[in-house]
């Protein structure tokens, strides 16, 4: 973007010429600071410095072709100065023979300058010149501004297709000048020129609602498309604090499990050994001696173990309050089985098995143990065990999972907007590939959004 | 407002452990019986489980 040096102050001035190809009225808002004008009733691009306004050239365009989103003259106050809308152009890349417009808005306030807005499919930028070079890396792939690292996101020449208004500079229809931008959202750093002279300008990402708001524009901004070069990610400043309260949640879950193991009881309440014929037919449930469940309401394990050794065991549990009546019924099945063949040796199952039987009241209990087995099984001998408040690992690991998979989606849902961004570039995403760069690239943004 | 989210959400998380530890919830589900009589401590074998005769057999590999 072609500028000037810093304007110098003085009060808003407006004054009205003709233009010298068609005689309608022209009005000069920047007045001593413009350098072309454009007449908009014949788009004839005027030399603002020569008292005669020569000509300097004249295209074909209809004004209503391409109305500014924003009327020349509107004033918005950018950065607590007001500015004022007098200049607007339209101008176009060629990327793979598809045609790419933008606008850009030329602001001017007489003491503060000349400043930009440019917009793009609903994207605005706030544009400001850059008043020291910036450090290019060898390559032009990054450069450095203010400790700020900024990477090569595209390179193209731009065609000014439409002007209207004010210039502070000699603006061609047609003019051709190259450009590259580097971003470090929300910011971006523009690099402009023909080779000879390149003028750096910084922007920073607006929402249309702000520009909306500054100029008091009727209506809504156009709703953004896509995601743009600097476009903030709404995600990525909140990756590194969600992963930051995970670890802290973690640890409080650490600290949690610690206590519990500490305060629960873990207490055994029974434990008695059967034997189990199975060949020796008839009724084989049977009830056990009467344990007393004390304490408060809380979960009562209750384990198995038997000598099975290619067999199984089946037992029927009813675990029943003698006072009220309460009966949780449970079955569980002991299976072990092993042996090898031409894959080597293997075996499934085992000797014990362990249910925990959920919120159990204090009381009476007794348990009823029915058995069943290979009726040609013979004698099968088990031990079954019971206690109370028995801590349960599987919440803590559950725990973990809600910490750690919202955090997961929430940087996978910023993995992919940096995707979409880079996938827009000329240059693909400065990150290999890998998933470590990848997250690198993103702890970089956010990094940097926390710098604002 | 991410941020508050998660914390809150965290919380909610913390909250939930610690009140199904205390509570002795547990992932085992179980089959509730009510007004068993008492009966069934002198006559186990009029109890009818639900369960009875589910047999796991797997017979190994």
């Amino acid at each position: 973007m072609s500028t000037p040096g810093p304007t110098p102050p003085g009060p808003p001035q407006v004054r009205s010429l003709n233009c010298p190809g068609c005689g309608a009225s022209l009005t000069v808002r920047s007045f001593g600071n413009a350098v072309t004008i454009i007449c908009e009733s014949c788009h004839s691009v005027l030399d603002a410095q020569d008292p005669k306004l020569k000509i300097l050239q004249q295209f074909h365009a209809a004004t209503s072709e391409d109305p500014p989103l924003i009327p020349l003259g509107s004033r918005g106050t950018i950065r607590g100065a007001l500015y004022e809308v007098i200049g607007f152009q339209r101008r176009t890349i060629q990327v793979e023979g598809i045609s790419y417009s933008w606008h850009e808005y030329v602001l001017f306030n007489p003491t503060k300058g000349f400043r930009y807005l440019t917009e793009y499919d609903g994207h605005w930028n706030d544009i400001s010149v850059l008043r020291a070079l910036p450090d290019v890396s060898a390559g032009e792939t990054a450069l450095t501004y203010l400790g700020e690292t900024y990477r090569r996101f595209q390179t193209a020449d731009a065609a000014t297709a439409f002007v209207l208004g004010e210039f502070p500079w000699q603006v061609r229809v047609g003019e051709v000048v190259s450009f590259s931008d580097y971003i470090s959202p929300p910011r971006v750093i523009s690099s402009e020129g023909t080779g000879k002279e390149i003028s750096w300008s910084i922007g920073e990402y607006l929402a249309g609602r702000d520009v909306w708001k500054a100029f008091k524009l009727p209506g809504e901004p156009p709703t953004p498309i896509g995601i743009f070069e600097n476009q903030p990610s709404p995600l990525s400043a909140s990756v590194k604090s969600v992963w930051s309260l995970a670890g802290l949640f973690f640890v409080l879950l650490l600290s949690l499990a610690v206590g519990v193991y500490w305060l629960e009881s873990d207490e055994q309440i029974f434990e008695q050994t059967f034997e189990f014929n199975t060949s020796a037919g008839g009724e084989a449930s049977f009830v056990t001696e009467m344990f007393q469940l004390k304490g408060r309401t809380s979960d009562v394990e209750v384990t198995t173990s038997a000598a099975v050794d290619n067999d199984w065991l089946y037992v029927n549990y009813a675990l029943i309050n003698q006072d009220t009546g309460h009966a949780y019924d449970f079955g569980r099945e002991i299976s072990y089985y092993h042996g090898s063949d031409s894959d080597g040796s293997w075996s499934e199952g085992g000797t014990t098995n362990t249910v925990t039987v959920p919120s159990i009241p204090p009381g009476n209990y007794y348990l009823r143990v029915e058995p069943e087995s290979d009726p040609n099984r013979g004698l099968i001998r088990y031990v079954v065990t019971v206690k109370r408040d028995v801590p349960q690992a599987s919440f803590f690991g559950l725990a973990i999972l809600a910490l750690f998979i919202p955090a997961g989606l929430i940087t996978w849902r910023s993995m992919t907007f940096e995707h979409l961004r880079w996938a827009e570039s000329d240059y693909g995403s400065p990150a290999d590939g890998s998933l470590v760069s990848t997250v690198g690239t993103i702890v970089d943004s956010f990094t940097s959004g926390e710098d604002e | 407002m991410t941020r508050i989210f998660f914390f809150v959400y965290g919380l909610i998380v913390l909250a939930v452990v610690s009140f199904a530890e205390y509570r002795g919830w547990s992932l085992n589900r179980v089959n509730e019986v009510i007004n068993v009589p008492r009966s069934v401590r002198d006559n186990p074998g009029s109890y009818r489980s639900v369960y009875s005769s589910y047999h796991h057999y797997t017979g190994g590999k």
